[in-house]
C-alpha cells in the first residue's frame, strides 16, 4: 500500500551532458549581453532577445511534435533546462507560461490549424501566453467564473474580466477560462470552455496592478465584447473544466516552486561559507536534505507527464511542499547568518534577501493556494 | 519494479497479514504459539535469504530490491528480527559466509571486546528483539581493524528503557561462542546500512499511520458529522501526507546504485528527512485520533513509539543536518555541484 507513489527516475549521462551545456550557454549569455541574475526571474525577469535565443537553441517547445515546431525531446530535458534556468536567475518570464503550459494545452487540446499557426512560435522564442483563470470573483473557487463566451454566428463574443494576469501586458495570447453556459449549481464545473485569445483584439484591455515590491508585474485582463472566431475555441466546448486541471498540472508541479530564491541561497553561501557557525551548518544541511527531496519529486512528476500519467495530486504537493519550502527558506538565511550582521551583508545579497522577504507571502497564493492544495491532497484521501 | 520483487512481496505480505496483529505486538513471548508460526512462515519460506548470493543458497537480490519488503514489513509493524535478520544474513553473505536458518539479530554498539580461543566478551548495546534471536551479529574494532562477528546468544541481557515498540537490549557478554569471525571488507559501512533501513522502516511506519488517521477520521463521528469532514482534520491529515510523500521522495537518494546505502551524503538525505517527517507524523496523529490514540489496545501508539525510536538512533536528524551541512562545506564545491554529484 503507498498512497501517493513518486518513481524514482535516474538522471541519464545524456541529462548530465544537457546539464553541462545549459551552464556554458548561460555563461556565455550573460557575460556577452551583461544579463545579470534576478531571483523570482520566472515571475519578474522578463527578456524577449533572451527567449528568442533559448528558443534559437533548441530549448523550448522541447516536447512538443517536430511538425508543429517542437523538439520531440522528453519533459526529462525539458526539466534538466528548466531547473538550470532558474538556478541561474536567467531571465525567462517572458516565454515561462507559453512553454511551460499553455504550448502543452494547445498539443493536447488544440485544432491543427492551432497547432500549426502557434506551436512553432511559442518553439522558437517569439510568441508569449499569459494565464487566464482567475476573476475578481473568482480566486480560488475557479468554477465560478463570470467571463462568459456567447456563441455568435461568426464565432464567440467574450466579455468578462481576468485578474493577476503575469505577463499579459507583455504576452501575445491567453487562454481564457469563460463559460459557455450558465452557471447549475448541482454541476459547478460543466459549461465552461477554454479560449485561445488575441490580446491585440479590439476590446481587449490589459491593466497593470502594482504589487507590494512596487513592481507591475501582474495585470487586470479585461474583455469587452471581444469577438472572436469559431477558432478560437481551444478543445472541447464544455469540457474547459477537464481541461483545465490537467493545465493546473503542468503548472503546479515544476521547480519553480522550489528553486524560485535559489540565487539568494547560493550568494548567501558563496560569501559566508568560511564565517557559519555550528547553528548555521545545521540549518544548511537541513535546507540541503529538503531541496534535494523536492527535486527528486518534481523529477519523477516530469517523467509522470511524459509517460501520460495524470499527477494531479502530486503536482499539489510538490506546490505546497515547495511553498513551505520557499517560506522557511527566509528564516533558514537567518539561522544561517546569526553570528553575521546584516550590516557585513554584501548590498547584492542585502537586495537578494530584502526582495525574497517580500515576494515571498506570493508563492503560497499564485498558482493555487495552500488550502487548495490541502483541499486537494485530502479528496484524493476520500476525506471530502 | 522487477517481477521477482513483487513476486516475493506479495508472498511477504500473504505471511505478514495472517500472522502480524495488534495482539502479538502487545503479548510477544518467544515461547507463544503465534510467535512459533510467524518465525516458521518466514524462516521457511526463505525470505531471510533474500540478500544472499545465489551460490550460498539465497536468492541473490540487492539492496534496492529489498526497499518495498523492509517498507512493508514497517507496514504490518512486525515485531520480530525478521528484517535484522535479512540484513545479518547479507553481511555474512559478503563475507562468502552461509546464512544462518534461525533469527539474527545485530549491533555496531560495543565496548571492552576480548576475543580468546573462539569465545567473545564484551559489552553489546542496543540490540534489536534480542530476546527473540537465537544469534547476535556485531560490528566490533579491534586493534584498529573492524570485524564482523557472528556469535550465539548467551550470558545476561537487560531491556533498555526506550520508546519500547521495539525492545532493544544490553548485553553482558562473557565467553559465548563464535560461529563466524572476518574482517570487514572496507566498502561496506554497516551504520549507514542500518540507518537507511530505518529511514525505509520509518517510511513503511508513516504511511500506516496516515492509513490509520483515515480510516479512523472516516469511522468516528463528532457533532453529527465524520471527523473527516471536518476542514481542520482533513488538513492535518493532508500534512501528514504531505510529510509521508516527502519521506517517499527522499528514498530516492538509495535507488540510483545499491552502494548508496553505504554512502554519507545519501544516507544523510533521507535520515533528515525522515526524522523530520517522523516528528509531524507523531505529532498530528495523536492530535487527530484524541484520546483513543494515546491507550495501549489500539495500534497507533505502536508505530509512534517505533518512529520516536528511530528517529533517535544512531544521532537524530539535527545531528545529521550538521553533518550533511559539513559535508558539503568541506568539498568546495558550489551547492548545486553538490546536490548534482
Amino acid at each position: 500500500m503507498t498512497y501517493f507513489n513518486f518513481p524514482h527516475i535516474e538522471e541519464d549521462d545524456n541529462l548530465k551532458n544537457l546539464r553541462n551545456d545549459v551552464k556554458s550557454f548561460l555563461k556565455t549569455t550573460f557575460n556577452s549581453n551583461n544579463i545579470k541574475p534576478q531571483a523570482d526571474a520566472w515571475m519578474y525577469s522578463a527578456n524577449p532577445e533572451f527567449s528568442k535565443k533559448l528558443g534559437e537553441k533548441g530549448w523550448l517547445g522541447m516536447s512538443f511534435p517536430k511538425k508543429y515546431g517542437g523538439r520531440e525531446k522528453t519533459m526529462l530535458e525539458r526539466y534538466v533546462i528548466t531547473e538550470e534556468l532558474l538556478v541561474a536567475g536567467a531571465p525567462v518570464a517572458a516565454h515561462w507560461i507559453a512553454d511551460r503550459q499553455s504550448g502543452s494545452q494547445i498539443i493536447r487540446y488544440g485544432t491543427e490549424e492551432q497547432k500549426k499557426e502557434i506551436i512553432p512560435k511559442i518553439s522558437s522564442g517569439e510568441c508569449f501566453f499569459a494565464i487566464g483563470m482567475s476573476e475578481p470573483d473568482s480566486g480560488s473557487d475557479l468554477a465560478s467564473v463570470k467571463t462568459f463566451a456567447k456563441k455568435t454566428t461568426d464565432g464567440w463574443e467574450l466579455t468578462g474580466r481576468k485578474i493577476w494576469s503575469t505577463g499579459a501586458h507583455l504576452s501575445h495570447y491567453m487562454i481564457v477560462l469563460a463559460r459557455t453556459e450558465k452557471l447549475d449549481e448541482k454541476n459547478r464545473h460543466s459549461g465552461l470552455s477554454q479560449f485561445l485569445v488575441n490580446l491585440k483584439l479590439p476590446g481587449v484591455e490589459i491593466n497593470p496592478i502594482e504589487d507590494m515590491t512596487h513592481q507591475k508585474h501582474f495585470n487586470e485582463t479585461v474583455f469587452n465584447n471581444v469577438k472572436l472566431g469559431k477558432d478560437a475555441l481551444l478543445g472541447e466546448e464544455g469540457l474547459g473544466w477537464q481541461q483545465v486541471v490537467g493545465e493546473l498540472a503542468l503548472e503546479r508541479s515544476g521547480p519553480e516552486r522550489f528553486l524560485s530564491h535559489y540565487i539568494l541561497l547560493d550568494n548567501f553561501i558563496s560569501e559566508f561559507r568560511y564565517k557559519m557557525s555550528e547553528m548555521g551548518i545545521t540549518s544548511l544541511g537541513k535546507i540541503i536534505s529538503e531541496l534535494q527531496t523536492l527535486r527528486m519529486m518534481s523529477f519523477s512528476i516530469a517523467w509522470m507527464i511524459q509517460e501520460k500519467k495524470s499527477p494531479d495530486v502530486q503536482a499539489a504537493f510538490v506546490k505546497e511542499a515547495g511553498n513551505v519550502f520557499e517560506k522557511k527558506l527566509i528564516e533558514t538565511i537567518r539561522e544561517m547568518s546569526n553570528l553575521i550582521p546584516f550590516e557585513e551583508w554584501s548590498s547584492s545579497l542585502k537586495s537578494l534577501f530584502q526582495d525574497a522577504t517580500l515576494r515571498i507571502p506570493a508563492n503560497s497564493l499564485r498558482g493555487g493556494t495552500s488550502e487548495i492544495m490541502r483541499g486537494i491532497i485530502s479528496k484524493q484521501l476520500g476525506l471530502r | 519494479m522487477k517481477d521477482e520483487v513483487k513476486i516475493i512481496l506479495d508472498i511477504c505480505d500473504k505471511i505478514l497479514l495472517k500472522n502480524v496483529d495488534h495482539h502479538l505486538r502487545l503479548n510477544l513471548e518467544p515461547n507463544s504459539t503465534q510467535f512459533k508460526t510467524l518465525k516458521d512462515e518466514i524462516i521457511s519460506s526463505e525470505l531471510t535469504k533474500l540478500l544472499v548470493k545465489e551460490d550460498l543458497g539465497g536468492a541473490g537480490m540487492t539492496l534496492n530490491d529489498i526497499i518495498p519488503i523492509v517498507h512493508l514489513s514497517a507496514q504490518y509493524g512486525t515485531p520480530v528480527p525478521f528484517i535484522e535478520t535479512i540484513i545479518s544474513n547479507f553481511l555474512l553473505s559478503e563475507l562468502n559466509i552461509k546464512p544462518e536458518n534461525d533469527f539474527i539479530t545485530l549491533t555496531n554498539k560495543t565496548e571492552n571486546i576480548i576475543i580468546k580461543k573462539d569465545k567473545i566478551s564484551g559489552n553489546f548495546k542496543s540490540i534489536p528483539y534480542l530476546n527473540l534471536a537465537e544469534k547476535i551479529l556485531v560490528e566490533t574494532e579491534i586493534n584498529n581493524q573492524k570485524y564482523i562477528i557472528l556469535f550465539k546468544k548467551g550470558g545476561k541481557f537487560k531491556l533498555q528503557k526506550n520508546f519500547l515498540s521495539e525492545p532493544k537490549f544490553d548485553l553482558d557478554a562473557s565467553d559465548l561462542e563464535i560461529i563466524s569471525m572476518m574482517e570487514k571488507p572496507e566498502q561496506i559501512d554497516v551504520q549507514n546500512l542500518l540507518i537507511n533501513i530505518r529511514s525505509i522502516q520509518s517510511f513503511g511506519a508513516m504511511e500506516k499511520i496516515l492509513k490509520l488517521c483515515i480510516e479512523y477520521c472516516s469511522q468516528r463521528k463528532q457533532f453529527g458529522r465524520t471527523l473527516s469532514k471536518f476542514q481542520m482534520i482533513q488538513n492535518h491529515i493532508s500534512e501528514i501526507a504531505l510529510e509521508v510523500a516527502a519521506s517517499g521522495a527522499s528514498l530516492s537518494t538509495l535507488k540510483n546504485n545499491n552502494k548508496n546505502f553505504y554512502n554519507l551524503k545519501s544516507t544523510a538525505i533521507p535520515k533528515i528527512r525522515t526524522g523530520i517527517a517522523s516528528g509531524k507524523v507523531i505529532a498530528l496523529s495523536h492530535q487527530v485520533h484524541g484520546a483513543m490514540g494515546f491507550t495501549k489496545e489500539y495500534e497507533l501508539s505502536y508505530f509512534t513509539k517505533a518512529l520516536n525510536s528511530w528517529r533517535n538512533e544512531f544521532g537524530n536528524e539535527i545531528y545529521w543536518q550538521n553533518i550533511l551541512g559539513k559535508l558539503f562545506l568541506n568539498q568546495n564545491k558550489n551547492l548545486w555541484e553538490f546536490l548534482n554529484h
